[in-house]
């Protein structure tokens, strides 16, 4: 059978090519580039200066990481703690709802997501109807959103939520009905069925949903410039700036890359607790 | 017609088929019987062409076919999950062979038609697989690779997903269209029921060699090993140790068997099937024995009755309910019984 | 089992608070004035405005090509890499394995900024096609991990029966695997043209000057203040997408099989 083999071989061929050339080369051109230099002119030159990851450790750019690190760590924890009671209520009183119910939160998901954003932007405005509620009984008039470090979170939230309720919402349709009966019998109220049943079976749910978040909340750069200010900016809106309005693609390239190593660390950090949990439930 | 010779078969450490030789005449409907796990399956794909054989021949009409893909063979293959078209429509299911080798439309048309008739799926032609039972989707399985005319059929385990009265049917239809088309059958099971009513002959393999060849009858009556005469059918093999044509059991029994070709003191098991044992109007020369009922099993048409010849030694009776018809004419546990049966009928294997 | 209130009241305000921006947007793009905070009246008047802006028609006719051409390139490549992984043997299917899912872990910006000095580097000027290429790039990974496990639950003896009736590898694959495959194939690119007409980080690291997708003029248009005419672009956009998703969700009952929202959620 050695002509199948190379059948499929042949099929893996093209794709692989192209995510060879179009995918792998681009990061290592990236990689490249972090150690280029820029002249007068701004225009980019490949070199081995080690100049733009000293500049990208200085005070005003790890600010910047830092906040983004905070920002979009924060906005998995409230994903996990908004998802949680929705995905329950959903998945254990659903009933035959339950698939139009998770359709209706994947709809507005496909909508533009800048459009989407801006329509959050008009929520959470100054004179909109979110705030003006929160003046009616009786909050005080300097309250605000925009142009706060809440309101970038509360764009990220938006923008990802999604991410964490279809594995939190798979992991406990998974669950069996019968765990839940039997914890309700040990440990009486819906509560404590729920924090000592619950949660620790839809660990691995919440897990691959924190990364699903963090990932591309961390990237983001949407939500910082439409719902936050210049006092929020996140690393997305640095790479952003050194690539079209600074023209440093240097710098843009070793901050892209910094962002990479961040990730794939916590990607790393992710699997190994998979795995771990994994071996554990073996046990 | 086809001749395996020294085929072997490995997947690592496995080996599936060992140094199989076989020889199947053309126009005879051969059986691959056996235990899951003993090559048979294995066996039918090689001479399908699906895997390569570690080693050895596969000759078909002569000619050595051991390493040509299956689009190059002159052989089809009904598999066990029939595996059909379910985009195409039945009628377009059974052309499919056809129209791959390039056949004219007005021979397509009619070849299609005919073998859709014999397989009595001839209004079906229109519809997809999905839509029909189990039984219509196994025909045209059947009549998809028969419409081809190939010199050899393979069919693996065809049967197995049909419930038993279909299954029975089946049996029945398939013996009956062999013959009409007089191609080759291999056939594969591991239901020695299915593969005693229908086949000319049969390979009973286990562990990945062929244990014995021959009629359905070879094989029941004149079983070569212990494994073949266990797997078909009840056999009450009795451990003991042959001495000057007699054999005495492990409880202390000894049994005439007449001179066999076994030296004195080999350890033996003897076996006599249960429908070869009598339990009255005793013919002159049989082995005569008692035996004390521990089981009565009624069946409908015949009763199975559990005996023990001594401690420890038990054999299965089976009667047809003619003589005795009613339950009070049948003996019951803890009852003692004549047994006696025709010292032709011991099978004695080492 | 009793219900939990509690997480029923916070499911209905997650539900509105979910909606609110997206309501917003549909009932202010038929506002009659410009305002975005006080609604006086229907008119389609920003309708209007957005068919009679040539510039955002052209952008509109961009998206949509460029959209049809990622999805049916990645379709190509992304299918044959599913074929592939799950039959293939050897190092090549390793490497493509691993691959394949690097995209997967790499947030756009990075992907984006990575297309664009790839561009620059080969000295290919910025173009649709440059959007083009990212977007397969980027959808070729989706395409392939649902694709994956479809392939991996066909019946191989489907494909055997065809081998054995006289067919050849090639028109085995072709008569027989990809017509089993054809529901979840559409599915899966109905998915992409979808996310590829809203994507938005790429198309705007790697597009040139004219015309733009319709989503880079979308983030234009909000940066430079409030454009009402987007709201009504918007709402078309939402439209379109709840009709292709829709369409992905019914595709697999057209073939008689159970539809599912398991394509979405990626299971």
């Amino acid at each position: 059978m050695r002509k199948r083999v190379s059948l499929w071989s042949w099929l893996l061929l093209p794709g692989t090519v192209w995510m060879s050339i179009f995918f792998i080369t681009s990061l290592l051109l990236v990689t490249a580039l972090s150690f280029g230099t820029t002249d007068d002119l701004g225009t980019p030159h490949f070199g081995n200066s080690l100049s733009n990851w000293a500049e990208v450790f200085a005070p005003v750019y790890r600010t910047v990481i830092l906040r983004s690190l905070g920002y979009a760590f924060i906005t998995a924890v409230l994903c996990l703690l908004i998802a949680y009671p929705v995905a329950y209520a959903i998945a254990r009183h659903g009933g035959r709802w339950k698939n139009a119910l998770i359709a209706a939160i994947v709809v507005p998901f496909f909508a533009n997501y800048l459009v989407r954003m801006y329509g959050w932007a008009v929520v959470l405005s100054d004179e909109g109807p979110l705030l003006g509620l929160a003046r009616k009984l009786g909050a005080p008039d300097d309250w605000r959103i925009l142009h706060t470090g809440f309101g970038v979170i509360a764009g990220l939230v938006y923008g990802f939520v999604v991410f964490m309720i279809l594995p939190l919402y798979a992991a406990m349709e998974r669950m069996d009905s019968a765990v839940i009966e039997a914890g309700r019998d040990l440990y009486g109220g819906p509560l404590r069925t729920f924090l000592f049943v619950t949660v620790p079976a839809t660990r691995q749910g919440a897990l691959a949903g924190l990364v699903l978040v963090f990932l591309p909340a961390m990237g983001d750069f949407v939500s910082a410039q439409f719902l936050g200010g210049p006092d929020q900016i996140m690393i997305g809106n640095l790479i952003q700036s050194k690539f079209f309005d600074g023209q440093n693609w240097p710098l843009g390239s070793a901050l892209t890359m910094l962002l990479m190593i961040v990730l794939l660390i916590a990607m790393a950090g992710y699997l190994r607790r998979a795995r771990k949990d994994e071996q554990e439930a073996w046990q | 017609m086809i001749r395996l010779s020294n085929l072997s078969k490995s997947f690592g450490e496995m080996h599936a088929v060992r140094s199989l030789d076989l020889d199947i005449e053309a126009g005879q409907f051969f059986s691959l019987l056996g235990p899951s796990g003993c090559g048979k399956t294995t066996t039918l794909r090689m001479i399908g062409g699906f895997e390569k054989p570690s080693a050895g021949v596969i000759l078909l009409g002569g000619k050595d076919v051991t390493y040509e893909p299956p689009n190059k063979r002159d052989v089809n293959t009904v598999f066990q999950s029939y595996a059909l078209f379910d985009h195409l429509s039945v009628w377009d299911n059974v052309a499919f062979g056809l129209r791959r080798k390039g056949v004219a439309k007005a021979e397509i048309t009619q070849r299609v038609g005919a073998t859709l008739e014999m397989v009595q799926l001839g209004e079906l032609g229109t519809r997809k697989p999905r839509t029909l039972s189990g039984g219509q989707r196994q025909r045209v399985a059947l009549a998809r690779a028969l419409v081809n005319r190939p010199r050899v059929l393979l069919l693996d385990e065809p049967l197995a997903a049909l419930d038993l009265k279909l299954r029975r049917q089946m049996q029945i239809e398939l013996k009956q269209i062999q013959r009409e088309v007089g191609i080759t059958f291999i056939f594969v099971t591991h239901d020695q029921d299915e593969a005693l009513t229908m086949s000319d002959r049969v390979a009973v393999m286990n562990n990945g060699v062929v244990e014995q060849c021959g009629t359905p009858e070879d094989v029941y009556e004149r079983p070569a090993t212990r494994f073949v005469a266990s797997f078909m059918g009840t056999s009450n093999l009795m451990p003991g140790v042959y001495a000057d044509g007699a054999v005495t059991l492990d409880g202390g029994l000894t049994v005439n068997v007449g001179q066999r070709s076994f030296a004195d003191g080999t350890a033996v098991s003897l076996s006599v099937r249960p429908e070869k044992i009598w339990l009255s109007d005793f013919e002159d020369g049989m082995t005569r024995v008692r035996g004390t009922v521990r089981e009565t099993v009624y069946s409908g048409p015949t009763t199975t009755y559990l005996i023990d010849l001594v401690p420890g030694v038990r054999v299965a009776v089976l009667e047809q309910n003619t003589a005795r018809s009613r339950n009070e004419d049948r003996w019951a546990g803890g009852e003692t019984v004549d047994l006696g049966w025709r010292t032709a009928d011991c099978l004695v294997l080492s | 089992m009793r219900k939990p209130r509690t997480a029923f009241a916070f499911t209905v305000l997650f539900f509105v608070l979910l909606y609110l921006p997206v309501a917003v947007v549909v009932l202010f793009s038929f506002n009659s004035q410009k305002s975005l905070t006080v609604y006086e009246g229907f008119s389609l008047r920003w309708y209007e405005a957005f068919f009679a802006d040539e510039a955002l028609i052209e952008s509109l006719g961009m998206s949509l090509r460029v959209s049809l051409v990622a999805m049916v390139g990645s379709l190509v490549l992304g299918v044959a890499l599913a074929l592939g992984l799950v039959r293939a043997r050897g190092k090549l299917g390793l490497y493509a394995g691993f691959i394949m899912l690097v995209p997967l872990i790499t947030p756009e910006i990075v992907t984006g900024v990575a297309s664009l000095l790839l561009f620059k580097g080969l000295g290919i000027p910025l173009s649709t096609m440059t959007v083009m290429i990212a977007e397969i790039t980027f959808s070729i990974s989706y395409v392939t991990v649902i694709l994956r496990s479809r392939v991996a639950a066909l019946n191989r003896e489907v494909e055997e029966a065809a081998i054995d009736l006289g067919a050849t590898r090639w028109q085995a694959l072709l008569l027989v695997t990809l017509p089993a495959l054809l529901p979840s194939i559409l599915a899966s690119g109905v998915l992409i043209f979808a996310l590829v007409f809203d994507d938005f980080v790429l198309a705007f690291f790697t597009t040139g000057v004219t015309p733009q997708p319709l989503s880079v003029r979308i983030y234009s248009a909000i940066r430079f203040g409030i454009q009402p005419t987007i709201n009504a672009v918007g709402t078309l956009m939402l439209l379109g997408s709840i009709a292709l998703i829709g369409l992905a969700l019914l595709i697999p009952r057209f073939f008689g099989r159970r539809g599912g929202l398991s394509i979405l959620s990626g299971e």
